[in-house]
């Protein structure tokens, strides 16, 4: 569960002090999709970096499953994301020198996985890329790198998985496809999912939307009417 | 292992091919340069032992005591007694006063005695090196003796008592020595225990012992022991001090050594912090990730760690046997100019490359490293380029700090390090500087060219940092390789005389005035030239400081016991420096105005002493001399003290007057010359017209320098070609520090269709801008650095070089320009797509 506090953000700028985020309150249940949403500069990204602890608010507080994230020192809160946290990027950031497969199994090393590669090979199967676990970034197209990239996030297992804009890089079908496979992955998972967007049927498909203005809150996070389509 | 799987990893994406070669070639360099450069130095120091025979020599007046032989004996050092002595020799109605040298069996313990069946022979084919003297009963002489006694090899001939057999030519004996008194007379090499039944050794007779020692396990301990024995009649003669005249030319032949390795670990170094930085702007995205995924930056830093430390043992390893083969290859290479063996290496050269390795990787690897955790993982993540922010003061100084270390480990000379890491240091902080102005300068009037030159000129300004980066990679390697250049052609140019065919090889001493035309028209039949003939007289001294001289020297003096050359002269001569005291200027009145006062007893005639004489007489500054000269005595007072310049064969006097005091005695005059191997008899026909007339034969010490000063010089040329590669490489390194970026903007321009000459062009317009300025910055720390080395380190006088400065921008401008084209052609001969893509 993710508890926002009336989080602020204020950075200094030479053209003076610029506030990206302005008193900011909602909270995301476990297992809930939420979707947050609004124009290109709105300060979406900002907000995500935030609630997954990679950044600090100026002001506020952010806590992940009942711990005050903003209160840890850097090593607590990598400690956090360890155990509960993943991404999936715009701009997808695998390393061009790994594999799919070594992609997939690093985090997983990392956490000392005993059989890394195998379950990194399962998480590529899952995405549709059985044939593709020997080829490097370069040798795939932007789609089957942000599979790669999904298979990633997933093969960790966290509990909540922050997805900024994912398909923003690809075209239509494509990034249609990616949303199908993050979709049900994380039904598949349990995951929460916590998805910048600035598609508005994309966001539909969340079980909750926070539309950003110029670092405001339109409105308290609404409940998706709409429900979770498909 | 996690980091040994992220290292190979790395390694097979070729993310490490740049830092892996750097490193290779850092300790490559070093380890080949401080291999060879050990190895030449043993064999310098085992060539100097040649030049005594041995590898310490006690040389008395007396024999040795027979207690040190036996100790010698029981702690395994070798030893060889020899005497040398003058003596006549005789054949029929012939006689020659000869400089007779006895040796033992185990004669010569260093080295090696050069003998034939040939007069005269000149021939290697007709000369054979053996390790042992004659036999019992048998003579070697030198080739000259036999015209002089009018024999054959294999006639007898008289020495004292006894009837010896010539049976040897000497054509070299190691321990030939310079010092003039040893080269009167033809030399006869005999057998110690011929010495009895020849009986030429009486008491009383001038005689020289000498002891030659060498190696054997307790050598040192027992030479600590033999020392304390000593009295005042005994000298320790080192190796060193046997050969005075090349003992300059040795060491600084063994610092320029030393520099060109300095300057080879430091340009390792600089290839090395070019190589890192490279390898840490391939990892932002990693770590940033890893950082993403919860890793706590201590466990970042800890695997980077591991992978530097395997990189550094395994690089350093290949890089150990790399350098290793290539100076085996350099050895065999330049085989014929090393005639010496050398001796195998100590374990400090393959210390020194390991060190190198691990030192640098420490000093810039890790601190390009070591932030990287810091780093905002979402100011990484969020942006499609990845960011560099480095904190470049403190990394330059750990990189300098490693650096330092390794320079003053290799060098043991804190000049040396110091003059290299302020020019250096110079370089780079001028290169920050003013390459920050002249970049901005060449953006602004940009405009006004070309539009090549506008593109080229504003994308170093808009890439100001990697240019400024790459623009102190080639200044550095610039500067280091003009420091290197500089001082190798004014230490080969100081030498050139030591390798000029014709220096003088001969001195003509004690030739009376009547004597002076018939010696003069001698030297023109065989058309010979002189070096200039030079005056003086005979004396002796008679008293020391008012006392007679047994009672101030008890054991007595070569200079005490015969007699000495006095001269004059107005002007200090070149090569001698005082060392103590002033030279008469031309204030001193010289002695011609009172002479015939009443004043002249009490005027004391200034004298200026050799220091070494005046050392050993025990006289200082204000101590009076009395001297004999034909019968008359007068008195002098000391009123300098003089070192001589043993390095150029010009004659020289240990002790100088004023003008005006000496010429009214009857004087003999002195000169040097060049006389070559096939004019050699003119000695003969001198000795024989004149035997009155002495004759120092420096021809075979000459040849021995020269060949020495010729394998040295080798040498060098050996170190800087070597260094010359090492320097480009890492101009190589700098060239391709910001090819990916160029590579993929050209690739770009490519696809709008832009022109093969337009791209080019650009390229060549910002590599040659970078080097022009890269060399003309150079030329400054350069200039810097040579003062400083020439001024502490090589004793030379500070000259301006001009051509630095014209040369460096050119080379740089030239240089940079061609490696930056070449390396970009990629971008016009390949499609652009796989371009992009391969990158
Ligand atoms: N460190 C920063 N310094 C200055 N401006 C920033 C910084 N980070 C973000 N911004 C600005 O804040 C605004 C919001 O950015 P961002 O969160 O990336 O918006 P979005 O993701 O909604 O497009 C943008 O105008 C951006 O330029
Ligand atoms: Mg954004």
């Amino acid at each position: 569960m993710i508890e926002v506090n009336q989080i602020s953000k204020q950075v200094e700028t030479s053209e003076g002090s610029l506030r990206i985020l302005d008193n900011i309150n909602l909270s995301v249940q476990n297992g809930e999709t939420l979707a947050i949403v609004g124009a290109s500069g709105s300060g979406k990204s900002t907000l995500l970096g935030i609630l997954a602890g990679l950044d600090l608010p100026s002001s506020g507080s952010v806590s992940i499953n009942g711990e005050d994230i903003t209160a840890m020192d850097e090593e607590g809160r990598a400690a956090v994301r360890a155990g509960h946290v993943g991404f999936v990027f715009q701009s997808f950031h695998l390393l061009p020198g790994l594999t799919a497969l070594e992609n997939v199994a690093l985090p997983l090393e990392l956490q000392g996985v005993a059989d890394a590669l195998r379950t990194a090979e399962h998480y590529l199967e899952r995405v549709g890329l059985a044939a593709r676990v020997g080829h490097y970034p370069r040798q795939l197209s932007g789609g089957e790198q942000q599979r790669v990239a999904l298979a990633r996030a997933f093969a960790c297992r966290p509990t909540i998985l922050f997805a900024d804009e994912p398909t923003g890089n690809l075209d239509t079908g494509t990034g249609g496809k990616i949303n199908d496979l993050l979709f049900a992955l994380n039904e598949e998972e349990g995951t929460t999912l916590v998805l910048v967007t600035h598609e508005k049927t994309l966001a539909a498909r969340c079980s909750r939307t926070l539309e950003l203005q110029g670092g405001r809150q339109l409105d308290a996070a609404n409940t998706n009417t709409a429900g979770r389509g498909a | 292992m996690l980091a040994l799987k992220m290292l190979w990893r790395s390694w097979r994406g070729g993310q490490l091919g740049l830092i892996f070669a750097a490193l290779v070639l850092a300790v490559a360099v070093v380890t080949s340069v401080a291999l060879l450069a050990e190895r030449v130095e043993r064999a310098l120091v085992s060539e100097s032992s040649v030049f005594l025979a041995a590898d310490l020599v006690i040389r008395s007046s007396k024999p040795a005591n027979p207690e040190w032989l036996q100790r010698a004996a029981e702690e395994g050092v070798r030893t060889a007694r020899t005497v040398s002595f003058a003596s006549m020799t005789y054949q029929g109605d012939e006689m020659h006063l000869a400089s007779v040298k006895a040796v033992e069996s185990g004669y010569p313990l260093r080295g090696t005695l050069k003998r034939s069946q040939i007069p005269f022979a000149t021939e290697a084919a007709d000369i054979e090196s053996v390790s042992y003297g004659p036999a019992p009963g048998e003579l070697w002489v030198d080739s000259r003796l036999l015209p002089l006694l009018s024999i054959e090899l294999g006639d007898a001939i008289e020495l004292g008592d006894g009837s010896f057999k010539v049976s040897q030519i000497l054509i070299e004996e190691p321990d030939s020595g310079s010092s003039f008194s040893s080269m009167l007379g033809a030399r006869i090499l005999m057998n110690w225990q011929d010495l009895d039944q020849a009986g030429v050794i009486q008491p009383g007779s001038r005689v020289t012992y000498r002891l030659l020692l060498a190696d054997g396990e307790g050598f040192a301990s027992y030479v600590d022991w033999l020392k304390q024995q000593l009295s005042i009649h005994e000298r320790v003669i080192t190796p060193d001090e046997a050969q005075a005249s090349i003992a300059s030319t040795m060491d600084r032949g063994r610092r320029f050594l030393l520099l060109a390795g300095s300057i080879g670990v430091v340009l390792a170094g600089i290839a090395l912090a070019l190589a890192s930085h490279h390898f840490a702007s391939g990892q932002i995205l990693q770590v940033a990730l890893l950082k993403s995924w919860g890793t706590s930056a201590s466990r970042v830093r800890s695997l980077y760690l591991q992978q530097i430390i395997l990189l550094g043992t395994i690089g350093s390893l290949i890089g150990l046997f790399v350098g290793w083969s290539f100076h085996q290859l350099l050895i065999s290479v330049v085989r014929e100019w090393l005639p010496i063996a050398l001796p195998t290496a100590g374990p400090r050269p393959w210390i020194t490359g390991m060190a190198t390795g691990m030192l640098c990787l420490a000093g810039f690897t890790l601190p390009a490293l070591w932030h990287l955790p810091a780093q905002s993982p979402l100011a990484v993540l969020r942006r499609d380029t990845p960011i560099k922010a480095f904190n470049a003061i403190v990394r330059g100084f750990l990189g300098v700090l490693a650096v330092a270390l390794l320079l003053v480990w290799y060098s043991n000379n804190v000049i040396l390090a110091l003059a290299i890491l302020l020019g250096f240091a110079l370089t780079a902080a001028s290169s920050i500087g003013v390459g920050l102005l002249l970049l901005r300068l060449g953006k602004t009037y940009g405009h006004w060219m070309g539009s090549i030159w506008r593109l080229a000129l504003s994308n170093l300004w808009r890439r100001k940092k990697p240019s400024l980066i790459q623009m102190v990679g080639f200044s550095g390697a610039i500067a280091l390789l003009m420091i290197m250049v500089v001082v190798r052609t004014s230490l080969i140019d100081e030498w050139r005389w030591q390798l000029a065919d014709d220096s003088p090889n001969h001195f003509i001493v004690n030739v009376a005035a009547y004597e002076l035309d018939g010696v003069k028209q001698l030297i023109d039949d065989r058309k010979l030239e002189t070096a200039g003939w030079y005056s003086m007289v005979r004396g002796r001294i008679t008293q020391l400081k008012d006392l007679p001289p047994e009672d101030v020297v008890a054991e007595g003096h070569e200079s005490l016991r015969r007699e000495i050359n006095l001269s004059w002269t107005r002007d200090l001569p070149e090569g001698n420096s005082i060392v103590d005291g002033q030279w008469w200027d031309d204030s001193v009145p010289s002695n011609s105005d009172s002479q015939n006062s009443d004043s002249q007893s009490s005027n004391l005639a200034p004298v200026s002493l050799e220091v070494d004489i005046a050392a050993e007489l025990g006289l200082k500054l204000g101590d009076k001399i009395r001297f004999s000269v034909g019968g008359l005595e007068f008195d002098a007072v000391i009123t300098s003290t003089r070192s001589l310049n043993w390095d150029n064969m010009t004659p020289n006097f240990y002790f100088l007057f004023p003008e005006g005091y000496l010429e009214e005695y009857p004087r003999t005059h002195m000169t040097s010359l060049y006389v070559p191997a096939e004019e050699k008899l003119l000695v003969n026909d001198l000795l024989r017209h004149y035997p009155t007339l002495q004759v120092v034969e420096l021809d075979k010490i000459i040849d021995r320098i020269r060949t020495i000063v010729s394998q040295v010089t080798r040498g060098l040329e050996m170190m800087t070609l070597l260094i010359l590669g090492c320097g480009i490489l890492v101009m190589f390194a700098a060239v391709s520090l910001s090819m990916e970026e160029r590579l993929k903007e050209s690739a770009i321009l490519r696809t709008l269709g832009s022109s093969r000459r337009l791209i080019l062009g650009v390229q060549w317009v910002e590599f040659s801008t970078l080097g022009l300025m890269a060399g003309l910055l150079a030329a400054l720390g350069a200039e810097f650095a040579v003062a400083m080395l020439q001024r502490f380190m090589f004793q030379q006088e500070f000259v301006w070089h001009p051509w630095l400065w014209l040369v460096g921008p050119l080379v740089g401008g030239l240089l940079v320009g061609i490696l930056g084209v070449a390396y970009s052609r990629k971008a016009v001969t390949q499609p652009p797509l796989q371009v992009l893509n391969s990158l």
